[in-house]
């Protein structure tokens, strides 16, 4: 046991933080809310220099060859920055073709994926907005040499600027729901496709995306006909753990900023860091963010030794989800007024914390998964 | 960053699970909870077969120096602490081994040590701590009774409260004014003395469900050997703070907690009402998991405290906020296997008690870990102060 980053992992951390503070500061981070695209395409440059979308990407397809683990070094740091844009849609578009992706695939996306060339996302959610396969209902049928899709998925992120989408469908009404779902990696541009951005609290570009007859040659089948959802299964464990690891950077952000902001802020003729209801909370916000941090490490290393994290992921995600929205909302309260204008960096990190929650599974899903795994029948 | 453990320790692991779990087989009906080791004979005598047992193997020394009769690593104490919280099991002296042994290592003369740690690493006495006294609770420092040098001893007068199993140890350890003139903080002396010596009165105090767990204790002109003094006379002060440095990973009870889930997962899973298993009632369903959640985070951060001290490097703020979060993790605890379980989460020990009875009886013992070692408020000031850099009180 050794509960300390190794020397690559500090390296990367620290080549993580002093790149965003000077690359990504908030000012563009409340830009790219506001624009139509989201991210900054100069920013994403820069980043596949530094190897991040290909960070876990193998060396034979021209990735950095990462852990796991490594990768949500980087996440914390770019969830302590907020960093906008579609680096987690893509890596996280990257486990399906890395678990279930024939070799012709993987040589086809994942070196473009590495480059920067390559915006990727996946198309789960549908009207019904749940993460079970039970909620699969856009269709996938044979025609000749392709297949053609019909159907509205919801909430894709950044499928407007993706090049490729992931998108998980019914080929089949099975025995149950998990049997006959199919992936296919569609071509974004293709014809049929269109996407409108839906309205959301961390205006992280949310898609809805309809497919009208749109065709997906066979060759794209990413895994098994109607053997999906395992694959999605292990996607959503792994995307959990992501996530978990970008809130926990944001929550190092917003406990750090509501300290400093206490020690600096005088009423009474003292700082209001000085008064004991307001230390209690502080150290309950610490408390909070300490408790996620071992919680999200553990899940973290635990899928990085490729043992099985089910279990782990799903209690990582079910109390982060909660203590992200914690911390952030009483930040806020700790700063008093001024924490509730948009113009103040702590706001921005209270919507992240809700857009954060619901991607991969919100907390009673988690904890149903977590409810079946300690054993309740 | 490596959660693992080498196959040696796994292989010691199972060493201590094996033996703890022989050891939780011969554990009487009467022993309920953490702290009923002290309230009725059959528990006690439980509690002194396993002291005897751990003492035997060399177990209750794991991370002593060697010269001392030291046989592992601070990982190993770790593990063996994991194993006998998971299985209930008593027999380490939270006040002998946890606090005054690493004390009297660091601290205490060469003839001190030879004469006291012995005994303790055999597993042959009980200890307990003369420390709060009724208007000295948080504020330690300003207790009032005393101990004042007459030649080569110690006279001892006052009193001291909350004392846990004062009536079963046969020593004590204890802080004391030895300058009521002095100032603060270089006022005070730390002693060890005999329980039997003539003098001192014990009283019990009823812990809310009636056990006997506290005691106050009197003291009329005791007579100390003032050869068992730890530390400096008037410098007691700053043997409590070393002590209070000792009892930080709480591996026990939140391994005590794992097991008490996984006893009330089976339990809901056998347990009808209105014509289904609870195991089928979302709400319960919602309600384990989340503390299935909350308590392998305790579980974590307990490894964080535990890898930080192996390696030397103590935070305080990790195990204050260790401290306070798997106490208030208890209290929650309690309050949901009782809501659980009905109208039966109210009945103690007895035919009609689910679990032994202990689903009531945690509903009290969850009070002993937010109060005793530092209340969590005095916990949440560290944080504050020491961790996050706030202004001190004035």
């Amino acid at each position: 046991m050794d509960l300390t980053f190794n020397e690559t992992q500090e390296i990367l951390r620290k080549m993580a933080r002093d790149f965003l503070i000077t690359e990504c500061p908030k000012s563009l981070v409340r830009e790219l809310e506001d624009s139509e695209k989201g991210y900054s395409p100069e920013l994403w440059k820069k980043m596949a220099e530094l190897g991040w979308m290909g960070l876990i990407i193998p060396e034979e397809y021209d990735g950095m060859g990462y852990t796991f683990q490594d990768l949500t070094v980087l996440l914390e740091e770019t969830g302590r920055n907020i960093l906008p844009g579609p680096l987690v849609c893509t890596i996280t578009s990257t486990f399906p073709i890395l678990d279930a992706g024939t070799e012709n695939q993987k040589k086809e996306f994942l070196p473009k994926v590495a480059s920067g060339e390559l915006i990727l996302t996946t198309a789960l959610l549908e009207a019904e907005g749940t993460f079970s396969a039970s909620g699969i209902a856009v269709k996938a049928t044979p025609k000749g040499e392709d297949f053609v899709i019909n159907g509205t998925k919801l909430f894709v992120e950044m499928a407007h600027a993706a090049d490729y989408i992931i998108c998980v469908t019914r080929t089949k009404d099975g025995a149950s729901p998990e049997d006959g779902i199919t992936l296919f990696i569609v071509d974004a541009k293709a014809s049929g496709i269109s996407c409108e951005v839906i309205p959301t609290i961390a205006a992280d570009k949310l898609c809805e995306v309809q497919f009208k007859n749109v065709l997906v040659p066979k060759k794209n089948m990413l895994g098994e006909l109607d053997k999906g959802w395992p694959i999605i299964e292990k996607m959503l464990e792994k995307g959990a753990i992501a996530k978990c690891a970008e809130s926990l950077g944001g929550m190092q952000a917003a406990v750090e900023m509501t300290i400093a902001y206490s020690k600096d802020r005088v009423q009474y003729g003292r700082p209001i860091g000085a008064f004991q209801a307001l230390q209690h909370m502080m150290a309950d916000l610490w408390t909070t963010m300490t408790t996620s941090r071992y919680l999200v490490y553990e899940a973290a290393w635990i899928e990085s030794e490729g043992l099985p994290c089910a279990k782990e992921a799903s209690m990582a995600k079910a109390y982060v989800n909660d203590a992200y929205k914690y911390v952030t909302r009483w930040s806020i309260r700790l700063h008093g007024g001024i924490g509730t204008s948009r113009d103040h960096d702590i706001s921005l990190y209270y919507l992240r914390a809700k857009a954060a929650d619901t991607a991969f599974g919100n907390t009673d899903l988690h904890r149903e998964l977590v409810a079946q795994k300690i054993g309740l029948i | 960053m490596d959660f693992g453990f080498t196959d040696e320790q796994i292989a010691r692991r199972k060493e201590f699970s094996d033996v703890c779990k022989d050891l939780a087989a011969k554990r009487p009906a009467e022993y309920v909870g953490f702290e009923s080791a002290y309230d009725n004979e059959p528990s006690w005598e439980y509690y002194k077969l396993c002291a005897k047992e751990f003492g035997k193997r060399g177990w209750l020394t794991l991370d002593w120096p060697a010269e001392y009769g030291g046989s592992g690593t601070m990982m190993d104490r770790v593990l063996f602490s994991e194993a006998r919280g998971y299985y209930g099991v008593g027999g380490v002296d939270v006040f002998g081994i946890g606090m005054l042994a690493p004390t009297l290592l660091a601290a205490a003369s060469e003839e001190v040590k030879k004469k006291f740690l012995p005994p303790i690493a055999a597993g042959d006495v009980t200890w307990c701590e003369l420390w709060s006294e009724p208007n000295a609770g948080s504020d330690l420092a300003s207790l009032t009774a005393t101990a004042i040098r007459k030649g080569d001893e110690y006279i001892m007068n006052g009193q001291k409260t909350w004392t846990t199993g004062a009536h079963r140890a046969d020593w004590a350890f204890g802080v004391f004014k030895s300058d009521p003139e002095g100032r603060p903080h270089h006022n005070l002396v730390f002693l060890l003395f005999d329980m039997k010596t003539p003098g001192i009165e014990v009283r019990p105090i009823p812990f809310t469900n009636g056990t006997h767990i506290y005691n106050e204790v009197y003291l009329d002109d005791v007579h100390v050997p003032a050869e068992n003094i730890v530390g400096q006379e008037n410098e007691g002060w700053a043997i409590v703070n070393l002590l209070a440095g000792f009892e930080r990973s709480n591996i026990d009870a939140i391994m005590a907690l794992i097991r008490q889930l996984e006893d009330l997962v089976t339990y809901c899973n056998v347990t009808k009402r209105n014509g289904q298993p609870l195991s089928k009632d979302p709400l319960i369903r919602n309600r384990l998991a989340q503390t299935a959640c909350e308590l392998e985070a305790a579980r974590t951060l307990a490894y964080r405290v535990a890898d930080l001290q192996n390696r030397n490097e103590m935070s305080l703020m990790d195990a204050s906020a260790l401290k306070v979060f798997a106490s208030e993790l208890g209290e929650r605890y309690a309050s949901l296997a009782t809501d659980v379980a009905g109208p039966y989460g109210q009945v103690k020990f007895s035919r009609w008690a689910p679990l032994n009875g202990l689903l009531e009886a945690m509903y009290h013992e969850c009070f002993v870990f937010t109060i005793s070692m530092g209340t969590n408020e005095i916990q949440k000031n560290i944080i504050a102060w020491y961790g996050l850099g706030l202004p001190r009180m004035r």
